[in-house]
């Protein structure tokens, strides 16, 4: 080391002026004595400097050191800290409640928590929880209790809310239509004066604490049928508790589990027992898994809104499936809501948010472009993508159906996709969980999608953010599909439950959607998965139309009595069909069987596969299918007629 | 009075010099205990104590990972280089005990290991063990370039580098990605604000300074120095790969901006024409790989990963570099094979050799073959009714990875350059008309061939 040579010499240094007092006495020289003092004081000198020298040397080089060892490895965008709203000790919060035809708000000391001046939606009740420690909000809610069933789940999330937290009401254009007494009640047991006499287009404001007082309530009745109640503006003054009695609701042994559980419980409020005490829900399920599972490095991707309590619903049923994998799981969120990344973090799987991007349908397909790219990013050599949406529940053996069904993708190149969910499986219609269809058309709803397809095909002409297309009725055009056919199963391996949504309402899921077949049965071993082939599939239909038994075609198809009461045949009826677009007959009789009949659902080259009285029913469009031939010369197919008027569909 | 003012200052001259050599004693002392050693294995790195400290913490280390099931494998370029000279004999005796500590006891600051990222789950019990075990540990994360290129997505961030740290000695745990383009991907090291800047001396570690891009590698289990440890079954040809590992993320910010400025088309026509473009670059990547020759991407297609991450749809054609020296005769026939006929070739190889193949449909794939000079690199071009022949002059570059539309593919280090030597400053311009001879601001004109020559030079299908 540089840093020892001096040393010697200052050494040498001390034993020199020794040795010159020495040489001073024995010589006693006034010349040489003068010579080597200026000798030895110089080198004192010289040797001083050296030292000073080294120190401030060596402290530049460690200095030095020190710099360079991370410039090079610094992170050239400095991490900006997100200022964080200061949390005031304030024990008093100014809270102002807003309720009016077009527009609500709800202020908390000023900030504004809830904004909706959006022309035609948020109509109803818009629930908010505040934490009565801090004042944060917690959940926000909005429940269309102008449509059925709404008030119900309104009831739900009351209930789950904890006792002592702060509940900010307030109505929306109208809230009252199908608010029934059992919600009516829940809201008078909250303290409200008003809630049981809620009427149609009355505007209404209140705050209240669960299981406490009441900050106050206003109210403005409608005068008539046709108009509004005046706005109406509730300000008032909310008393912050200091200890926030259900911060410690989360208990257990120091886990990553708890951790988590803890976390979410601090910051959302609604999601029931996951954040009691005692015996909380689980959020880990460790299903079986699956025997030679092909499907568990296929990733999965969550396609996200802001509906966190369904994506929770979800999440659930998808890690209760057997065979899932969860690191193969990502959550795409449209936007940068907190809550649902709070659900995904609960269930500890990776969550993305996405930046809006264009309105309505537009936006969510450029979200499920942007999600689907992103899947195929990191998971490079992935085959496939399994595509499921945060409104559905996900049957217990999901991954059993495509791990059964997913070389059929791989291997046959007339297949467009593989799909959990049954456009025509309802709970009249459906019957066996190990039967598979060839059907024409896409019905999304829990899928898979081959990388080949969307990589080659797909991706390079997605519809751009300026067209308002939505993304499935695209996938579902001649252009893209190109004759090809998806897999679905009789009874579907998805539910679909979203009530609230884009293209949703309550009518609409009870007409459509609430009555369909969903299988719980786990294990359910597929029945002939190699006849699902292109060619293949041809004779298995053919044998099928072979031992059909021809119904009785000159009674009403609509009735019930059409189908004899039997069990396990297989029947097959004629309707007229006079080119492959005419689909008059089969939406009437769609209509009075009660099955989707908003559109062409299920068809494979004019024929449709589904259960009546645990019967298999064909139905064969004739002259337009090609089975048309086993149609035996004595029958007349059938011809419905569209109703004179035309009924609006409520899509 | 003169005498003792002498003796006064020599006196205190001496007790300066006193002070100072304590002081200097002491400095160097606190000096030492702060860098923790690394100065002490330098004065003392043959004593064995040291040594079997390195190799100590290596054992604890496979230790703890094998208890969690993450399978890492080494690879540290100077235990490699060591290994790589007796690999005949680790591989015939995958099992034999050795008789010395020849490889992790030899003096080095950091052991490096890798992981690929998707076999192992995140498990936050490995470092609660790690702890435990004595190791204090760092975690480098950053943001996922996976997603990188994606609008407006925000993913998570991930981890790019662990680092173990026990006594004197320390493990580098590299985190690898798999990406698009079947490679393994991993970042580089950038320290956060806060990060604890002397956790370890960071500028010695052999990965890191820039990410870099591997083939996946083929792994070999060996017990060296009694150790059982996973390494690249060809510790050599690892070595000579990591030496230009060296990998570009494509600039998606500013192609972001580029689209802003000059929307991107999306007629049918530039789909397809991408579409095309795209494959025609896989299959001639597939080609010239299969051949071991090494090919960047150039003119054009270079400009388009540069300005917007993708292929220009007006280019017309796809354009690949690459060395004389790397020339192989294979070249026509592996392209006509793959299904490419040759559309012209230009030049020989002793001067402006060019190559050019019909793909599908109009699209043509263009070979620039780059002559080295001592300091610039140049290619020609020759003009065929003419015989003319031009000359585009090119600063030296290196290689370095890059990954564009699925594929894993050389770009020139010095992008920028290239492209203004190529382009001019304006290259962020888009201009749909371009004439090779004169638009470029690097080309020269360079005489006329023979015209005895021009069969040979000028040959065109």
């Amino acid at each position: 080391m540089d840093e020892w040579k001096p040393n010697p010499a200052a050494k040498a240094h001390k034993k020199r002026s020794w040795y010159l007092a020495w040489k001073y006495k024995l010589m006693n020289q006034r010349a040489l004595r003068k010579l080597c003092q200026t000798g030895a004081v110089l080198f004192l000198l010289v040797t001083v400097i050296v030292n000073i020298k080294l120190i401030l040397d060596t402290r530049r080089a460690a200095y030095e050191e020190e710099e360079e060892s991370a410039q090079d490895y610094d992170d050239e965008m400095l991490n900006v800290e997100v200022p964080r709203h200061p949390v005031s000790n304030k024990k008093v919060l100014d809270v102002e409640v807003y309720s009016s035809r077009s527009k609500v708000y709800v202020a908390v000391d000023g900030t504004t928590v809830l904004e909706d001046e959006a022309r035609e939606q948020g109509r109803g009740i818009h629930v908010i929880v505040l934490n009565q420690a801090t004042g944060h909000v917690m959940a926000k809610r909005v429940f269309d209790t102008y449509s059925p069933h709404e008030d119900e789940a309104m009831v739900l999330f009351l209930n789950m809310v904890a006792r002592g937290r702060i509940l900010i009401f307030t109505i929306k254009d109208e809230g009252s239509f199908h608010l029934k007494d059992t919600a009516k009640n829940v809201l008078k047991s909250l303290g409200s004066q008003v809630a049981p006499f809620l009427s149609w287009r009355d505007m209404w404001t209140f705050a209240g604490k669960k299981g406490g007082e009441v900050y106050g309530e206003k109210h403005a009745k409608s005068p008539a049928l046709s108009t509004w109640g005046d706005p109406v503006l509730l300000k008032t003054e909310v008393h912050l508790t200091s200890v926030e009695g259900t911060s410690g609701r989360c208990c257990g042994p120091a886990t990553e589990r708890t951790r988590r559980r803890k976390k979410f419980c601090s910051k959302v409020e609604g999601y029931g027992s996951v954040c009691s005490c005692k015996d909380p829900t689980p959020i880990e399920f460790n299903p079986d898994p699956l025997k030679d599972n092909k499907v568990f490095d296929v990733p999965v991707a969550v396609i996200a809104g802001n509906r966190p309590n369904y994506l929770y619903r979800m999440l659930r049923s998808l890690l209760s499936a057997q065979g899932v994998n969860p690191q193969m799981i990502t959550v795409f969120i449209d936007g940068y809501y907190e809550e649902p990344m709070d659900v995904v973090e609960l269930f500890g799987l990776s969550g993305i948010q996405h930046t809006p991007i264009s309105i309505k349908n537009a936006r969510v397909s450029q979200h499920y472009k942007a999600s689907l790219t992103a899947t195929f990013n990191l998971f490079p050599d992935a085959k496939f993508a399994v595509v499921l949406e945060e409104d559905l529940d996900i049957s217990v053996d999901f991954f059993s159906f495509l791990s059964q069904s997913i070389h059929l993708l791989e291997e046959d190149e007339s297949l467009y996709c593989i799909s959990a969910w049954n456009d025509q499986g309802y709970e009249h219609t459906a019957e066996d969980p190990s039967l598979l269809y060839r059907v024409e058309t896409m019905p999304g709803l829990g899928w898979v999608l081959r990388k080949s397809l969307y990589k080659d095909e797909l991706e390079p002409k997605w519809p751009t953010p300026e067209k308002l297309w939505d993304w499935d009725m695209w996938m579902r055009m001649p252009e893209q599909r190109r004759g090809r056919e998806c897999i679905i199963p009789d009874v579907s391996r998805s539910y679909h439950f979203g009530i609230v949504g884009l293209n949703m309402n309550g009518y609409f899921h009870e007409a459509y959607f609430k009555k369909h077949k969903f299988n719980t049965v786990p294990n359910v071993q597929l029945k002939n998965v190699e006849s699902l082939r292109k060619d293949a599939y041809e004779t298995e239909i053919h044998r099928l139309l072979g031992e059909a038994e021809v119904l009785d075609h000159s009674k009403n198809p609509c009735e019930d009595s059409f189908v004899p009461d039997t069990e396990g045949k297989v029947y097959v009826m004629f309707i007229r069909m006079e080119q492959e677009a005419d689909f008059t007959t089969w939406t009437q009789l769609a209509k009075c069987l009660h099955i989707w009949d908003l559109d062409v659902r299920g068809n494979h080259k004019g024929l449709w596969r589904l259960f009546r009285k645990k019967n298999h029913f064909l139905v064969v469009g004739v002259p337009a299918s090609p089975y048309s031939s086993k149609k035996p010369s004595s029958v007349t197919p059938i011809y419905m007629e569209p109703p004179a008027k035309e009924e609006g569909a409520a899509a | 009075m003169q005498r003792i003012n002498k003796n006064v200052v020599l006196a205190l001259l001496s007790l300066t010099s006193l002070v100072f050599l304590l002081f200097q004693l002491y400095y160097y002392k606190f000096y030492l205990s702060q860098k923790n050693g690394s100065v002490f294995s330098k004065v003392r790195g043959l004593q064995s104590g040291q040594d079997s400290t390195r190799w100590h913490v290596v054992r604890k280390f496979l230790g703890l990972i094998s208890t969690h099931n993450i399978p890492v494998y080494l690879i540290d370029p100077l235990i490699l280089g060591l290994v790589d000279k007796d690999i005949e004999q680790i591989r015939s005796s995958p099992d034999g005990p050795s008789p010395e500590c020849k490889y992790f006891c030899a003096p080095r600051d950091f052991t490096t290991f890798a992981l690929v990222d998707k076999t192992w789950k995140h498990e936050v019990s490995l470092f609660r063990a790690a702890e435990k075990m004595g190791f204090q540990w760092l975690k480098i994360i950053n943001k996922d370039p996976r997603l990188d290129g994606m609008d407006d997505l925000s993913g998570i961030e991930i981890a790019l580098h662990y680092i173990f740290k026990l006594a004197s000695h320390a493990i580098h745990l590299v985190v690898f990605y798999e990406r698009s383009g079947n490679y393994l991907w991993h970042g580089p090291l950038r320290l956060k604000q806060h990060t604890d800047r002397k956790f370890v001396p960071f500028r010695k570690l052999h990965f890191g300074r820039y990410a870099g891009a591997y083939e996946k590698p083929e792994l070999l289990l060996v017990s060296i120095d009694d150790l059982k440890v996973q390494i690249p079954k060809s510790p050599s040809s690892f070595l000579e790969e990591m030496s230009h590992s060296r990998f570009l993320e494509c600039r998606y910010r500013e192609a972001r901006a580029f689209f802003q400025l000059y929307p991107d088309d999306a007629s049918l026509d530039a789909v397809e024409f991408r579409k095309k473009a795209k494959s025609l670059l896989h299959l001639a990547a597939l080609t010239l790989n299969s051949l071991g020759v090494k090919f960047w991407l150039s003119s054009g297609t270079c400009l388009g990963w540069y300005r917007q991450c993708n292929v220009i749809p007006y280019s017309k054609d796809v354009d690949l570099g690459v060395f004389i020296k790397d020339y192989k005769a294979d070249i026509i026939p592996a392209f006509q094979k793959a299904g490419l006929p040759l559309k012209h070739k230009f030049g020989k190889v002793e001067d402006s050799l060019e190559l050019s193949f019909q793909g599908d449909d109009d699209v043509k794939l263009d070979i620039f073959f780059f002559y080295e000079e001592d300091d610039h690199i140049w290619n020609g071009g020759t003009q065929a009714k003419s015989g003319k022949k031009f000359k585009y002059l090119f600063p030296k570059f290196t290689l370095c990875w890059t990954e564009f539309i699925g594929l894993k593919v050389h770009v020139p280090c010095e992008t920028l350059q290239y492209i203004e030597a190529n382009y001019g400053p304006d290259w962020k311009v888009p201009l749909k008309t371009w004439d090779w001879k004169s638009s470029p601001s690097n080309v020269q004109y360079n005489g006329v061939w023979p015209v005895n020559e021009w069969d040979d030079v000028i040959q065109i299908y």
